[in-house]
Order: structure tokens, then sequence, then C-alpha cells
């Protein structure tokens, strides 16, 4: 049975590429009718069908499609469905230095078949990864020329205006797409965050709670319904929708982030740093745009040592927030309060060393 | 069908230009290669400008190269050096035929210093078959063509040719061959990433200091380009219909090698963090990757690598070709060794290679530097990210060269051996090869960026026997390029071919060159030209240039 994401992380492409959700035409979807029995010589559609009805179904590891779909390419390097599949399963790996080249093949499957819309999908969806929504609307723009008014493209393309800080035209692609097809979720979930940027908070929390209600995916539709509760104050909504967020995807950096900020709200310090122990980003790769969670980091740390009167520390982590972004006027602010107090030798009202 | 034949009339057997050093019989004990740093007393004055600034322009820090040719056909390698920054003069020396040169830039009229455009690599060939090599340079912004007047001018023919490529594409490495069989010399041009100046993103720490040049991933790719001579002066671009088009690459190294031994030539292209291309040429105007099936496009645990310079050449004595790749820092430089089946083994774990891997490589030439009768490996290195100790600790943006002396088929890392210029850190980036001395042995040239180049000349001791072919051919193709020449002596055969286009940007001396170690003479060399004819000769005494025409 299909099974609809609001989100497009790796693991919900498969579904949502297999899963008559219209993108299917071309010739992967040709090959993903071939039933793998069926194919009683070991011919490349055979296999190239067999590598597909594994990774639609979640079964076998990503390295095992890669090895067999570049024995494929070997073999035919012209098949520009073993491309698309090379690509998300590079995907599928989950790592990020393997985006670049799975980009490039899903660059050459379009290349050698420009209908082959999921690729022009999937890499719309690298681009906003990337932090390029100009190229992901580019991308979704072609398509969408392709495939007028097809739903799940028009999803994207409102996220990626929303991306490009235009969310008013997202909202109305995201309804556009709610329009065709009002069981997409993600076309929702995409809509409340349009809403949160368009200042319209409430809207959004009762877009994201119907998205979560309906089995949404979990651990994006949760982060930003309690990012959204702790905007407006709701700090227990906010802690139970990020515990879910959390569960959901315990390897996310920023539900840690955000659940050690609605535990500091909460006055819960020790949780709190317990979740900053989780969060700690990596260290980036050279030559890349840094990461902004850094920042968010070491801010979040600041204003909990800051809350339990560790001036010192927390002076370094505004410090170390300036470093990474100098125009940052909060850990400015923060940063004076810290040297303020600590050349008053104050310590925080209701606070204290521990 | 293969054609032997003794074409006595054909050859010339010219003795090298400048005095012969005789061989000095079988040496006892081997010192290896040692290179003095000539820059100065050659009177290179040069000093390449990259352009640098506080925005960290990607284009910047990939520095230029440089190309050695006979320009006025005196038998003496002249000196091209190609600028960075738009505005800043290319720089092109005559050779003056006693160790040094002059700054002739001005009268020949290859500064190219007009326009816009970053200036990134140059090749060089005879494109219209007049005898005269001319000059390819490359570039972000459009690519020039420079044609050889034969009278110390140049003349930009970019637009009548039509070659200059994308206005705003960011090309790289090129060079000239004779993919589809016709008797000229096509054009391939590698193509790195679809950057806009106006669209420069912000990488590294919002810091004081600490912003630094993006990596790759952020780009799209381009596709490389290849432009089939018309025979008139003029090329169309045939990219797409010959297969090399692929629009996923982020080419920065091109070498041709007739891989597969089938007569003619391949193409591979070292891509930046995605996986590098091997084009067969079907023979018929077409070129298939086989990268997937060659095993040449990943490291051995299926990850595309930082691709910048590469080369191809016979390391193992099989007559195949093999491909060595310099990669990103914390990558291991790639070797990949030719079964001769279609198929490579990656070596690049082989223990005398391990030096490479905390050093950033960009050119390389695989050349006999001891003249013993094997190649060699020569890498130049230098970090993109020139204030790498902010974020490494250890690292620098100055890094030292690396010598790799083969010793049968496994490598020994000599650099420590060969010279104190060896041990000079600089932020290497084109190189070159030429005996631009004449004196038997080859000579290394490297771009630095932001620095003046420099120039290595060998002087290693002793001296032991070597030959050099200049082929003459008698299509439009008067260098020969794609040639095979198989040359024996007791000690086995060695095969190379005739092709300047390898390293990174660069151009190297044309013509061919053979360390015969001990051996008096040749005991037969075996030419297959492009065409397909085959020449034989034998005997061929050592320590001389040999003039080779196309029968």
């Amino acid at each position: 049975m299909c099974h609809r994401s609001p989100t497009l992380k790796t693991s919900s492409l498969a579904v949502l590429l297999f899963c008559g959700s219209g993108l299917l035409a071309g010739s992967t979807a040709t090959a993903a009718q071939t039933p793998p029995a069926a194919a009683a010589a070991d011919s490349l559609d055979a296999r190239i069908a067999r590598v597909q009805a594994a990774l639609a179904a979640g079964s076998g590891r990503p390295a095992d499609a890669i090895r067999e779909l570049t024995a494929i390419l070997a073999i035919d390097p012209k098949r520009a469905d073993a491309h698309l599949l090379l690509g998300m399963a590079y995907r599928m790996t989950g790592s990020a230095e393997m985006n670049g080249e799975a980009r490039a093949e899903l660059v050459q499957a379009l290349d050698l078949d420009p209908d082959l819309v999921p690729a022009r999908f999937l890499l719309a969806q690298l681009y906003l990864d990337l932090g390029r929504p100009a190229g992901a609307r580019d991308t979704l723009t072609a398509g969408l020329a392709q495939h007028p008014g097809q739903p799940q493209m028009a999803t994207l393309l409102a996220e990626a205006e929303r991306q490009l800080g235009h969310p008013e035209r997202a909202m109305e692609l995201a309804r556009q797409a709610l329009q065709a097809d009002p069981s997409l979720l993600q076309a929702r979930y995409y809509l409340a965050l349009a809403l949160v940027d368009a200042g319209r908070r409430d809207d959004a929390i009762r877009e994201l709670e119907a998205v979560a209600a309906a089995g949404g995916n979990p651990a994006d539709t949760n982060l930003a319904l309690g990012n959204a509760y702790l905007d407006a104050g709701r700090l227990e909504a906010a802690t139970a929708a990020l515990g879910k967020a959390v569960a959901a995807d315990p390897a996310r950096a920023d539900s840690h982030l955000a659940l050690a900020r609605a535990y500091r709200l909460r006055r819960l310090p020790d949780r709190a740093r317990a979740q900053l122990a989780l969060a700690k980003p990596a260290v980036p790769a050279i030559g890349i745009a840094h990461n902004p969670l850094e920042a968010e980091f070491y801010m979040e740390l600041g204003l909990l040592d800051l809350q339990q009167g560790r001036l010192t520390t927390a002076a370094g982590a505004f410090q170390r927030v300036l470093e990474i972004d100098p125009g940052n006027e909060a850990a400015a602010r923060h940063l004076e309060e810290a040297r303020r107090r600590l050349r008053a030798g104050s310590r925080p009202p209701g606070g204290g060393r521990r | 069908m293969t054609l032997h034949r003794a074409l006595p009339l054909a050859l010339l057997l010219v003795p090298a230009l400048a005095p012969l050093q005789p061989a000095q019989g079988p040496a006892t004990a081997v010192p290896g290669p040692l290179f003095t740093d000539v820059t100065a007393s050659a009177h290179i004055e040069f000093v390449h400008q990259s352009g640098a600034s506080a925005d960290k322009v990607m284009v910047e820090t990939f520095g230029s190269g440089v190309a050695w040719l006979d320009a006025d056909g005196d038998g003496f390698m002249d000196l091209y050096f190609v600028n960075g920054a738009p505005g800043a003069p290319n720089a092109f020396y005559r050779n003056n035929r006693n160790g040094t040169f002059t700054d002739v830039t001005t009268e020949a009229g290859v500064a190219a210093a007009g326009g816009r455009a970053y200036k990134t690599g140059v090749a060089v060939a005879d494109y219209d078959g007049d005898g005269r090599p001319d000059l390819y340079v490359t570039a972000f912004g459009p690519n020039l063509l420079f044609h050889n007047n034969g009278d110390h001018t140049f003349t930009d023919v970019t637009a009548a040719a039509g070659v200059a490529g994308g206005a705003d594409e960011w090309s790289t490495s090129s060079g000239f061959f004779d993919f589809d069989g016709d008797g000229d010399l096509d054009l391939f041009v590698a193509n790195y990433v679809d950057y806009r100046l106006a669209d420069n993103p912000y990488c590294g720490l919002r810091k004081e200091g600490y912003r630094m040049y993006c990596n790759p991933t952020p780009f799209d790719g381009t596709a490389d380009r290849l432009f089939r001579n018309n025979g008139d002066g003029t090329f169309t671009d045939v990219s797409r219909q010959a297969g090399i088009a692929n629009p996923a690459g982020k080419g920065l190294g091109v070498a041709f090698c007739d891989i597969d031994r089938d007569g003619d030539t391949d193409v591979y292209v070292a891509n930046d963090l995605v996986r590098n291309f091997l084009y067969r040429n079907n023979g018929d105007g077409t070129f298939t990757d086989i990268a997937y099936a060659a095993g040449v496009g990943f490291d051995s645990n299926g990850k595309p690598q930082a691709g910048m310079g590469v080369d191809c050449a016979d390391l193992d004595g099989n007559g195949f070709p093999d491909i060595f790749v310099t990669n990103f820092a914390d990558e291991l430089n790639a070797l990949y060794i030719n079964r001769g089946d279609g198929t490579f083994d990656d070596a690049s774990a082989m223990p005398g290679l391990k030096s490479g891997y905390p050093a950033l490589g960009f050119g390389i030439k695989l050349f006999d530097a001891d003249n013993d009768g094997d190649l060699d490996i020569y890498v130049t290195n230098g970090h993109v990210i020139d204030n790498i100790q902010l974020y490494r600790p250890g690292f620098s943006h100055a890094q030292r060269d690396l010598l790799y002396e083969n010793t049968g088929g496994k490598f020994r890392d000599i650099t420590d051996l060969a010279g104190a210029a060896l041990r000079t850190p600089r932020i290497g980036r084109g190189l070159a090869v030429a005996d631009f001395d004449n004196d038997g042995d080859l000579d290394v040239v490297m771009s630095s960026l932001g620095e003046r180049p420099v120039l290595l000349r060998n002087d290693t001791t002793p001296r032991r026997n070597w030959l050099e072919i200049k082929a003459e051919g008698r299509s439009k193709n008067t260098a020969g390029l794609g040639a095979t020449v198989r040359l024996r002596t007791a000690a086995g055969v060695q095969t190379r071919e005739i092709n300047n286009v390898a390293s990174y940007l660069s151009a190297s001396d044309v013509r061919l060159h053979f360390g015969l170690a001990d051996a008096p003479a040749a005991a037969r060399i075996e030419i297959t030209w492009p065409r397909g004819a085959t020449q034989v000769l034998t005997d061929i005494p050592a320590n001389q240039l040999l003039i080779v025409r196309e029968p």
C-alpha cells in the first residue's frame, strides 16, 4: 500500500515515485511495471526492474543498488532509467558527500531522456537540500511545462518559492496542488511553512496539526509544529511535538536543538543540556557554506549558560556565534549582558551555579 | 592491415641541437633525478596574478596553465604563461638557445589582456596544418585561438574559427587531437561549473579573514565541448553528436591516450567531486563513456574524488596507458593500472604513493625524469583555500611538489632527494615538461598561483642515454599527434604516444622523449601513425633528436 509523506526525505522518495502519483510516466515507470519474476532472462530491463522494486519497497541496501546499477551502466552507459535510479540510490545512502554524484546522475538521466519526470523532481529536491531554491524553481518550472498542473511538482515548487522569499506565491501553489489532490499532505505541510513565513502562525499551526493527525512525516511535521508552538508560547505542547520529532528521527540535530530550547524555556536545564549534547553540529566540510545550525547551537548553549549563571561560558558561546555570524544582534546583546553581569558579579534570579 | 615498411628516405637522423652529453656507462650508484631552479637565471620574470579578492571568487584560486611550444621553429622550446586576473597579460618567452629566455609577448601579440575574462589554460597544436604551432587559451569567459603567423607574431582568429565556447563558460584544460581520423586536428575543451560572478555564495565562517573559496558542490556542472576541424580554418561544435556533452561534468583535467590500443585517441576527463569520464573513441566520430566499465570513475570505495590534473602513459611497461589523477587534500591521488582488457586496477593505495594524501595535487606529468627507461611521476601541489590554516592547523596554502621514482611498476617518493627546489612550498597549478635546453633530459615548468613560475632544469647525474623523436606528419596533423611509438632496447619495450595534452591547464613538449638507461642504441623503433601506417627503424644510436616523417 502506498503511503504519502509530507516531505521528500530520502526514505520517502521511493514511495513517492513509485506509488501512482502521476510522476510515473516515462521509462522508469515502464520498467516498474515489469514483475521481476517475469524477467526470466537476465536482461538489463529485468535487472533495472529488480533494483527499482527493491528501492521502492525499501528492501535491500543502497550500496547493493549502487553496485548493481553501476554494473548495468558499465554495459550500457546510456540507460536513463539506470542513471535515475543510481541518483536515487546515492540519495538514499544519506551521505551528504554523495549528493554531488546523485545530482550528476540525475542530470545525466535528464540529458538522456528529458521526459524523465522523476529525475526532474528528484533534482529539484536536491537543489532545495543544497540551499539552491532558484535551481529547484527552474527545474520544476520546466517539469510543469511538460506536465501542467502536476500536483507534486507544484507542491515542491511552492516550497522553492517559499525559500526564495515568496510566501504568498508559495501558498498559491500549495493550494493549487491541494485542489488537484486534497490528500496531498506534503502540500499542506509546505502551505503551513509558507503561512509561518507570512506571519500567520495560528493558521500554520492548524495546518500542521492536521498533517500530524493524518500521520504525515512525523519528524518534519512535529519539528515545524513544535517551533510554531514555541513561538506561540505554548511550551508544553511544543515539548510534546518536539519529543515526537526527535523520536521519529533521532539523528536530526535541528530537532534536538528545538527541544533543548523548549526545555530551557520551561526552566528544565538538565534536560535542555542533554538535548544540546545531541545537537552539536559536525565540523563543516572545507569549502561549503556554513551550517546555520552551528550558530543556533552556540546561541542556545549561551542562553542556557546565561540562564544558569554560567556567565563566562555563556560569553564564550555568544562570542562563538558572533565568529560565525558577526551580524547577529541577539548574540551581541546577550554577550553584553553576560559581560555586564560578570562585571557586577551578579547571580541569575532564581538560578545558581550547580 | 598493418604496414611494416623500411623507409629510409622518410627518415632524417638529426643530431641534437645542443652539444650532446655522452653516455656515462653503467652507473653503480644511482642518486636519482636532480632538478635546479633556474627561473631567475633564465630571465623568467613573469608573475602570475590570480585576481585574489575578499569576495573569494572561485576562479581566482584555480590558477593558470603553462605551455611549451617551438613557435619559431628553431628547435628550441619557447614558453607561454597564462595569467589569471582579467586584464593581466599572459606572457610569451622566446628561448634564446643558451638557457635564457626573452619576453616577446608584445611583439607576438598573445597577451590576451583585453576583456573581462579570467584566463585559465592553454593548448598548443598546429590546427591549420601550416607547420607552425598555434595557441588556444581557455578562460572563464570566451576562449581564444591565436594563429601562428610564422613571423614571430600571432593573430587572434577566434571569431572566424568559432571556438570561443560559451561566453559565460568556465573552460579549463583543452587539447587538440584528430578524433575522427580525417587528418586534421580537432579540439576538446573541458568545462568546469556553471558559475556566476553575481551569484557567489559565501562559504566559511562569517568572521573577518575566514571567508573561504567554495567547493563545487553547490554549482551545476557544464558539458565539455568538442570542436570538429572543418579543414578550412573553422570548427563545428559536435559535442552532443559525438557523445561527450555530459552536463554533469565538472572538468578540470584532460588527457588523451589510446587506452585500448585500437589506433584512435580516447579522452579522460578529471572531474571535481563528480565521477571522472573515460570516453572511448568508437572510431566513427562518436565516443562512449566507459568509466563505469573500466573502473576509472571513482575511488576504490565508489566515491567520486576531487580530480584536478591527469596524465596517462604506460607506467608498468605492459604496453597500455595507465592513468594518474591528482586529487584534493585528504584524498589519495588516483593511479589506475590498465589491464589491457578494458578494465583498470585501482593502485592508488600503493605504499609508495601515500605521501600524496595530505597534498592537494594539480599539475601532473608522467615522464622519465632520470632517463632510466621508465616513467616517473611529478606532481605539483597547492591548496585551493588560501586561509586553510585557520580551519585545518597543519595545512598550508603553499605545498611541496612530489616526485615519485618508478621502481619496476612500484613507486618511491624521492622528493627530498631531487634538489632543494622541490622542497620549496609553492601554490602549484599548471605543470609542463620539455627538454628546453636540448640536452637530452626533460625539464619542468610550473605555474604558481599569484607568484612567479618555477623553471626546473634537469641536472640529473650520472647522465644516461636518451632519444628524442620529433614526428612530422604528412597530413594537416603536422606533429603526428596520436602516433604510437614502441622503442625496444635490451631492457624491454617502451610504449609512448605523441601527445602534448595532459596535466592541468598545460601543454608539454610535443617531441617524444625516451630514456635509454645504458643502452647505446634503440634496437627497434616502431611508429604507428594516426592514419595507420607503421614505420620501423632499427639500430638507432642514442643521444640524438630523431626527426621522423610520416611515410
